[in-house]
């Protein structure tokens, strides 16, 4: 048996993963956000295309499915999206601000069994925490958490390392093992989006970073066994130059059916609204190759700064 | 024996992938190794499973069962299947 890293996409009939921005309205402003969201996308899926999408991930038994957002709770029907995947035994996580979870969502998401519901929580208090979400509220997110929890569900935090909270890397994870979640995942910031507009006043310093990884390996053997601390060492520029080679078996889906390369490049390789899914995926494969793809990745490589233009999506078929 | 909750297969021309969800681990199998996540998943003993292949592959039980049986270790190692 051979793990991992061995995959070639090649030799897949269908991802294995499908990374799917719902809808792009959010009741938050992060400055780190790298989907900018907090609009409506005009042109979004209706909910015949969503049904259509849902049943081409049953039919190529994809077996793996994240909803994110925007803020995915303010989606109309995100239970009916959910219940469907649940009902077909496929695995399902939410990432979401766990601002709009009262007692009633997290019965509805106990009831669904879900592979996790991922909270962001960007500090281990209230003060950097709001101050790199804007519109945020930390004492509801956590909240969010305990309810989770409470109802035995799977539930997940997910932590941004900025300037603003870097330092509280320690104590978020302490607090995490504090509130009894499955894990915390962190990692490197990555410069797209909005995060690439504000990156001067987020990216740490690499002394910063020093300490972060330092603190996290203490804790990565302080929960051992009793808590899943994930970190991802790699800044995007990296995971570039890896996925330009190994590329993940999975696409993102955003919220207009078009699907991306991949989040840090502007690429789009089809479009669910007028492909099938099986189509997009025999583009994905293909998309990694186009010299296209490989110069802007070299142009990246030079010039960072053009990661801010990840959103400014660029179609690859026409 | 049996695949843990979150673990996930789908069968692929060269075999079969294993998706630990939870883990967010994915691992890759041949012919073979398929065969025996199916046997798994239908409640057979490692003693079965070895019986019931040397069946289907016309083979001396004893030819085969170092192979299964250390596949079914590795199942267990890497926290795939619960007992």
């Amino acid at each position: 048996m051979d793990k991992n890293n061995i995959i070639n996409i090649n030799d897949l009939e269908a991802p294995l993963f499908i990374a799917w921005q719902i809808n792009a309205e959010c009741n938050l402003g992060c400055l780190h956000c790298c989907e900018e969201a907090g609009h409506s996308m005009p042109d979004k899926l209706s909910r015949d295309e969503t049904f259509k999408v849902l049943e081409q991930i049953v039919a190529l038994k994809i077996p793996y499915v994240a909803f994110s957002g925007g803020e995915p709770l303010l989606h109309p029907y995100i239970f009916e999206m959910c219940e469907f995947l649940r009902k077909n035994s496929i695995d399902l996580k939410i990432e979401t601000n766990g601002e709009y979870i009262d007692e009633k969502k997290a019965e509805r998401f106990a009831s669904l069994n879900l592979r996790s519901v991922q909270i962001s929580l960007d500090g281990a208090t209230s003060v950097a925490h709001e101050k790199l979400r804007l519109g945020g509220n930390w004492n509801k997110a956590t909240n969010a958490c305990k309810l989770l929890k409470s109802k035995g569900v799977n539930t997940e935090i997910v932590f941004v390392p900025t300037k603003f909270n870097i330092h509280e890397i320690g104590q978020i994870i302490d607090f995490a093992y504090s509130l009894g979640v499955y894990g915390i995942y962190t990692g490197k910031i990555m410069r797209i989006g909005r995060a690439a507009q504000n990156w001067d006043i987020l990216c740490p310093s690499d002394e910063e970073y020093k300490e972060f990884f330092t603190t996290l390996n203490e804790k990565l053997k302080q929960y051992d066994g009793k808590m899943k601390v994930y970190f991802y060492p790699y800044d995007v520029l990296e995971e570039l130059k890896y996925r330009r080679m190994s590329p993940a078996a999975s696409l993102l889906v955003i919220p207009n059916g078009k699907v991306k390369l991949i989040g840090p490049l502007p690429f789009v390789c089809g479009n669910l609204k007028k492909q099938t899914l099986k189509q997009v995926w025999e583009n994905y494969k293909i998309s990694w190759q186009k010299p296209q793809v490989q110069e802007f990745i070299d142009r990246l490589i030079k010039e960072p700064k053009l990661l801010a233009e990840s959103n400014k999506w660029v179609e690859l078929f026409h | 024996m049996k695949l843990k909750k979150f673990v996930k297969t789908r069968d692929e021309k060269f075999g079969e992938v294993i998706f630990d969800t939870l883990k967010e681990k994915v691992f890759v199998t041949n012919e073979t190794g398929k065969d025996i996540v199916d046997l798994l998943q239908q409640g057979y003993s490692s003693e079965n499973i070895v019986r019931s292949l040397s069946d289907l592959y016309n083979k001396e039980p004893a030819e085969i069962q170092n192979d299964i049986l250390s596949f079914i270790d590795s199942l267990k190692n890497n926290s795939l299947i619960e007992v």
